[in-house]
């Protein structure tokens, strides 16, 4: 969608200096050939751009191959909910999938487990006590479903955040890995997803190197573990890198 | 507000605009009128910059994207969605066409989850009702077996930053999704059942079963629907308003029209201004003018992509 007007988009993937070491003798044992051709740690291209909603006090638009995903702020704003009174501030997010995001009409998955998880990944990264008594709205619509959805609304909505000019220790970046027999691949896509023994998502805050949310499921051994999150930190870090180009970019086109 | 106007006069020289707009909006509309021009420097019977990109969604079947408005952001997504069915006994030589318009939360302040907007019912309905009526789509092109099986036509329009006349929009974007969709191509099995033919095995398993609708990948649309909302305050006919100009001047109407000018329906929901018949005339000239521009913007929309 916007992807044609801009830049070419920028990529991310890990390093091949920090994973080398451990990881080598995977590549002899290929079995598994991407759907889209990429590398096993090859990350799609992330386009990523704010200010894609104008009613909202900021907004983000995030596209990693087929997966396209808009977030928007709102507030700090006046808490709805006949809540107790509060020092600090609350954040209440939502996500919700187009009828149109999965291949089959109208079969998203649970919204509430994946908002709750966005909720969690970002709370830790927000400075609460700077809007005390009032609440920010995080709202992110699922345009297409592609794979990793949740690891890019966590992205695209730390961006939006920013855009909207809450206080943040730091932005959070998010990605995650699928454990296919003997191979990781970083990044998956939806039918990676579905074939997977093991997913493993890691958000960050990568200027602090701290994690806000470790998700594993499924089958793993603990060295596995421990090459998937070098991976994944390895990726949050450079994804951090081009979000805050955009942000810069978008600072420094508005001064103009 | 009845005391503020007088002081609005003497504070307006004084006060930082954006305030004045915050606190007195109707007398910062007025004193725009007067000049005849509007806040975002538009003349009062401009419509906003349109453009549309068709093929937005890869996992649709149609879909295109409206943008509205001098952003590069787009205010609406319309996506169609195509299953097989059993048509209904009566109409057994016929399609059938389900649309829907959501208003996520995303898209503007006042929606919040859980608690959907008023507004995207009634512009559901409208929609549909235009679509229907307007005849844009013969319901018998999308019949496949009669009486055994229709094509079953889901589009869903998805509002993605409201900033007024969202039918117009919404109905724009359900058109370029119309001319950009492409009926997949379905076959006859063995057992009597429908099935897609997909790209990879769709050639070696043509001696099998011939695929039902190989001509009829497109649809024909004729007299597609283009609409324009304008509101009427006092004297003035503002055509196109933003979501601003809305909740502060309060008569809106909207006028279709086909290709051919021909008038499809008005709507004017209450308001506290009347529309007297000059007025109604004045609008469909504006509205004679909106479907031109329109047109011309569908039509490149469609050329481009047959470039691509």
């Amino acid at each position: 969608m916007a992807a044609k007007g801009g830049a070419a988009p920028a990529t991310y993937s890990p390093s091949p200096t920090t994973y080398k070491k451990k990881r080598a003798p995977i590549f002899t044992d290929v079995d598994w050939v991407r759907p889209d051709g990429r590398d096993f740690h090859h990350c799609r291209p992330a386009f990523l751009r704010t200010g894609a909603v104008n009613a909202a006090s900021g907004s983000a638009y995030a596209e990693f191959g087929n997966t396209k995903v808009i977030v928007s702020i709102f507030g700090p704003r006046e808490s709805k909910k006949a809540l107790m009174y509060s020092d600090t501030g609350r954040l209440n997010c939502n996500v919700s999938y187009t009828t149109f995001a999965t291949p089959v009409r109208g079969q998203a998955s649970d919204n509430k487990e994946i908002s709750s998880q966005l909720h969690k990944s970002l709370e830790g990264a927000i400075m609460l006590d700077t809007f005390p008594k009032t609440t920010v709205d995080v709202f992110a619509l699922v345009l297409e479903s592609g794979g990793c959805d949740l690891p890019v609304v966590i992205s695209c909505a730390s961006l939006a955040l920013a855009d909207a000019g809450i206080m943040m220790y730091d932005l959070v970046a998010a990605v995650s890995v699928s454990c296919l027999g003997k191979n990781l691949v970083i990044d998956p896509v939806s039918e990676e997803e579905n074939y997977q023994d093991g997913s493993l998502t890691i958000t960050c805050l990568p200027s602090r190197n701290e994690v806000s949310q470790l998700t594993i499921t499924g089958e793993w051994s603990s060295p596995k573990i421990h090459e998937g999150m070098e991976l994944c930190l390895d990726a949050c870090a450079k994804l951090g890198k081009i979000m805050r180009s955009c942000l810069k970019e978008s600072a420094s086109t508005s001064q103009e | 507000m009845g005391g503020s106007t007088n002081g609005a006069t003497d504070l307006s020289s004084e006060m930082e605009v954006d305030a004045f707009r915050r606190l007195f909006p109707l007398r910062f509309h007025e004193r725009h009128l007067l000049e005849s021009v509007r806040p975002d420097a538009r003349s009062l019977g401009k419509a906003r910059e349109t453009s549309l990109a068709l093929g937005a969604v890869a996992s649709a079947d149609g879909s295109a994207l409206a943008k509205i408005g001098c952003t590069v952001n787009p205010t609406m997504l319309a996506a169609i969605k195509m299953e097989v069915m059993t048509p209904a006994k009566e109409t057994p030589d016929e399609g059938c066409v389900a649309i829907d318009f959501h208003m996520p939360p995303i898209c503007s302040p006042i929606v919040r989850p859980g608690r959907p907007a008023e507004a995207a019912p009634v512009v559901s309905k409208q929609l549909s009702d235009t679509i229907i009526s307007s005849g844009m789509i013969d319901l018998k092109e999308l019949s496949l077996v009669s009486g055994k099986a229709a094509w079953m036509v889901y589009l869903d329009i998805y509002c993605l930053d409201a900033d007024g006349a969202l039918f117009d929009a919404a109905l724009l974007a359900a058109a370029a999704a119309f001319s950009h969709l492409q009926i997949p191509v379905v076959s006859l099995n063995d057992d009597g059942r429908i099935v897609v033919v997909s790209k990879e095995n769709g050639g070696d398993k043509k001696e099998k079963n011939k695929p039902v609708n190989e001509e009829k990948r497109k649809l024909k649309l004729k007299n597609i629907p283009f609409a324009l909302t304008c509101i009427l305050h006092k004297k003035y006919i503002l055509a196109d308003p933003t979501a601003e100009e809305e909740s502060i001047m309060e008569t809106l109407i909207t006028i279709v029209l086909d290709s051919s000018c021909q008038l499809v329906s008005l709507y004017k929901p209450g308001g506290p201004a009347l529309a007297y018949e000059s007025v109604v005339q004045d609008c469909i000239a504006l509205s004679r003018q909106r479907v031109k521009e329109l047109q011309k913007v569908l039509n490149e929309s469609i050329l481009d992509m047959e470039v691509d």
